[in-house]
């Protein structure tokens, strides 16, 4: 889809997964996959849960959010200098969350640690085991609400759950909010899934040979580029759903068309792409364009956040000395749920003290 | 001037004790409580049993009307399934419709929540630690049932593949806001003109013995099970304590005029507007003054393009919680002022509990109901006497008025806050 009203800009972004909290790290030699504890025959990125700031959030929030939740605090908190550097009311300010399963299935699995210190009752082990606040986890909305009190973003929201799938519900959405202006500036965070068993269970998990990784993502998006560095624009962003396998190649050509329209592009046209080589459905589209891999060979499958890693990542090395000063970029995305996305940007050095 | 409209053309609903939406109208209309005194929060000997909750009845009708093997899906599914059979019936549409059109899917539900029937099962493989044996959990014969793998997008993904939807599959996790932040998400697609035909709404199973527990220990719930089961919703009144907890589904189909004129689609509503908003004053209740909500609500009518007096009636989120209702009364007359008095209010969650993300697809479905009929819903366990805002016109009758425009909150827990507005065909 073109972004037909107001420009939007990738104005900043953090990152937090295996290989630091910098997208460059992601570029140099990074940390192999190592056996998970619960399963040591399957090998993923595990992650230390990060230390909020308390000068942002609450020390209670460290003690009562998962690990999934703490990484996109993390994040977003990373954020809120270039946030409070636009000067917005509050108001004007969108949040959107990709947040599958931020704090779930805790509660479930929180309930089989309750029945094994008492296999006898397991019902009354899991209800005394339930911390208050798990009420609001299961809602989902807790992080959300977190991100909003501690960056003051009180415009348009919405939180988006469609697994590997959601970081694009979200970047959209926040794409739409600013372009139309309901917004002037937009957060989009996102965490992916913790490793835990029932990350493996869950239906759509993937293969066997999958290498998952914990890690966070957010983006600022803006109407304008940020100071310094080359202005990364949205200029295009599409989406479709593979229902049946038939349908597969349309759909993701038909995405593809779309979100090349806006600026009349060929796909000749973009000198970088970005996506899963050893996707079959991508890697028979791209067959003849040259594709860098995403964060997900570096760092393994980041569900929701696998995306806006690599958007930062575009972000915080444009690479124009490479591509050339002005250029495209092109991200897709297919998740194994048969989701498939793209986000097209417009990528171009800014002039000496522009 | 909207870019396209956006008509209602079907709905489907599945509440606490009924299956369609038309008998739950009827019953709110009769002032029948859809709240009962659930056996298994008695069996477990929890204070206060009061839920809105599907009972063993309809999951037989659920299981009977789903075209595959029930026992192998998880209940959300089952139940989306259902009510998605019912919206697209209502429709006229069959379910390759959507393959046929630019599409889409906007469902909102929160985490799935192991029921103690699914806890006794994995009970069954804890080793001699009392830890979960993985492998010999997996290893049985029913792996579809384990409760481990569920994924909150579960009935999302079931639908889209089933209805082969093409372009936008949304499962939206916006707590109590859900259901009508997917109506909105939907109504935007549609009216951008990103899509043709939408399927959207709600889809909630929360009504057990986890989130009861929960909610309870939060504070959220009713305290009082001297109200009887079916009086212990009460918004608005002096007396109200907390919620009641609910469950169940509505979907609606979405579709612009264009295309439902040119299939011949009869209109039942239109989406008039609609606006949401993140809120950072507390996790569990906003702005004391309504500031907020009454900022949303204000953004809805707005985006309708309409003048506040165009609001005839409000289908308030109305929990029966102390502080909610106390914010959203006070919003209502922040945003309608002098003109409060002519304008009637309902809260529907008197009669069903609070489903949480399906209330507000619930509340859209029975506000539609009410423009056709022009009638306006009673909200139980009401009195002007005894109202802490007798301002407010709720009324305690089923009441005849012809509506035009109907305004429908949902505000979430978190902050999460949204208003769409809904009009007659």
């Amino acid at each position: 889809m073109p972004c037909a009203n107001r420009a939007v800009y990738l104005h900043a972004q953090a990152v937090l997964n295996v290989a630091g909290d910098e997208p460059a790290a992601l570029r140099g030699e990074t940390p192999a996959p190592r056996p998970l504890s619960f399963d040591p025959a399957r090998l993923a990125h595990a992650l230390a849960t990060p230390r909020l700031p308390t000068d942002r959030f609450d020390r209670k929030i460290q003690r009562s959010v998962e690990p999934q939740g703490l990484r996109l605090l993390y994040c977003a908190a990373r954020l809120a200098r270039a946030l409070h550097a636009l000067d917005l009311p509050p108001e004007r300010v969108a949040l959107c969350a990709a947040i599958p399963e931020v704090d779930a299935p805790s509660p479930c699995w929180d309930a089989v640690e309750a029945m094994g210190r008492q296999p006898e009752r397991p019902v009354a082990g899991l209800l005394a085991n339930t911390p208050p606040l798990h009420a609001l986890t299961l809602l989902n909305s807790s992080v959300m609400a977190y991100v909003a009190e501690a960056l003051h973003c009180n415009g348009p929201m919405g939180g988006y759950c469609s697994q590997a799938n959601a970081g694009l519900d979200a970047l959209i959405e926040a794409v739409l909010q600013v372009a139309e202006d309901n917004a002037d500036a937009a957060l989009v965070i996102s965490s992916s899934p913790n490793l835990t068993p029932a990350l493996y269970l869950r239906d759509g998990a993937g293969p066997r040979e999958t290498v998952h990784g914990e890690g966070a993502a957010a983006l600022l998006l803006a109407t304008a580029p940020a100071a310094s560095g080359p202005r990364v624009r949205i200029a295009g962003h599409a989406r479709g759903y593979i229902a049946s396998a038939e349908r597969a190649e349309a759909v993701l050509r038909q995405v593809l068309d779309q979100a090349l329209q806006g600026e009349r592009l060929a796909l000749s046209d973009v000198r970088r792409i970005v996506a899963d080589r050893h996707d079959p459905l991508l890697a028979e589209l791209l067959r003849d364009a040259p594709v860098q891999a995403g964060s997900r060979c570096a760092v393994g499958e980041l569900g929701a956040s696998g995306l806006l890693t690599d958007l930062a990542c575009v972000l915080a090395e444009p690479s124009t000395e490479v591509w050339g000063e002005s250029h495209y970029a092109l991200l897709l995305s297919h998740t194994a749920a048969g989701h498939v996305g793209a986000v097209l940007l417009a990528i171009d050095e800014q002039e000496k003290g522009a | 001037m909207r870019a396209r409209e956006v008509f209602v053309t079907g709905y489907g609903l599945v509440a606490p004790t009924v299956l369609d939406a038309e008998t739950l109208f009827q019953r709110i209309s009769d002032r029948q409580s859809c709240v009962r005194e659930h056996p298994l929060f008695a069996e477990l000997g929890f204070p206060n049993t009061a839920a809105g909750y599907l009972d063993d009845e309809q999951w037989r009708h659920l299981n009977a009307g789903f075209a595959g093997d029930a026992s192998g899906q998880p209940r959300q599914t089952v139940l989306a399934d259902y009510v998605a059979r019912q919206a697209l019936d209502h429709a006229g549409l069959s379910s390759g419709a959507f393959r046929q059109v630019d599409s889409g899917l906007f469902v909102g539900s929160n985490k799935y929540c192991a029921n103690s029937q699914e806890l006794d099962q994995v009970s069954l493989f804890l080793d001699r630690q009392g830890r979960l044996d993985l492998d010999r959990y997996m290893q049985r014969p029913a792996r579809a049932e384990h409760p481990f793998a569920r994924r909150v997008d579960q009935q999302t993904a079931y639908l889209a593949a089933s209805l082969g939807i093409r372009d936008h599959v949304y499962t939206h996790s916006d707590a109590c806001a859900a259901g009508t932040m997917a109506i909105g998400s939907a109504y935007r697609a549609i009216e951008r003109g990103d899509i043709d035909l939408a399927l959207c709404g709600a889809v909630e199973l929360m009504a057990n013995e986890l989130p009861y527990s929960m909610f309870n220990s939060l504070g959220a719930l009713c305290q009082k099970p001297e109200f009887g089961a079916a009086g212990q919703s009460r918004p608005f009144m002096r007396d109200r304590c907390g919620f009641v907890l609910g469950e169940g589904a509505a979907l609606l189909v979405l579709e612009s005029k264009q295309h439902a004129e040119r299939r011949g689609a009869r209109p039942l509503g239109r989406v008039l507007g609609y606006a949401n908003f993140c809120e950072s004053e507390k996790m569990t209740s906003s702005s004391r003054d309504g500031s907020t909500y009454a900022h949303c609500m204000e953004a809805a009518i707005e985006d309708a393009g309409l003048l506040r007096y165009a609001v005839q009636h409000v289908n308030t989120h109305g929990t029966s919680n102390q502080v909610n209702d106390s914010c959203e009364a006070h919003a209502l007359k922040r945003v309608f002022g002098k003109m409060l008095g002519d304008i009637t209010l309902t809260a529907n969650k008197s009669a069903i509990g609070h489903s949480l993300a399906g209330s507000g697809a619930i509340e859209a479905v029975l506000s539609l109901i009410t423009l056709r009929d022009g009638v306006v819903l009673p909200t139980l366990n009401y009195d002007e006497a005894d109202a802490e805002f007798p301002e407010l016109r709720l009324v305690n009758q089923p009441t005849r008025q012809a509506v035009s425009v109907v305004l429908s909150n949902s505000f979430g827990f978190g902050g999460v806050n949204s208003s769409i507005v809904l009009g007659r065909a």
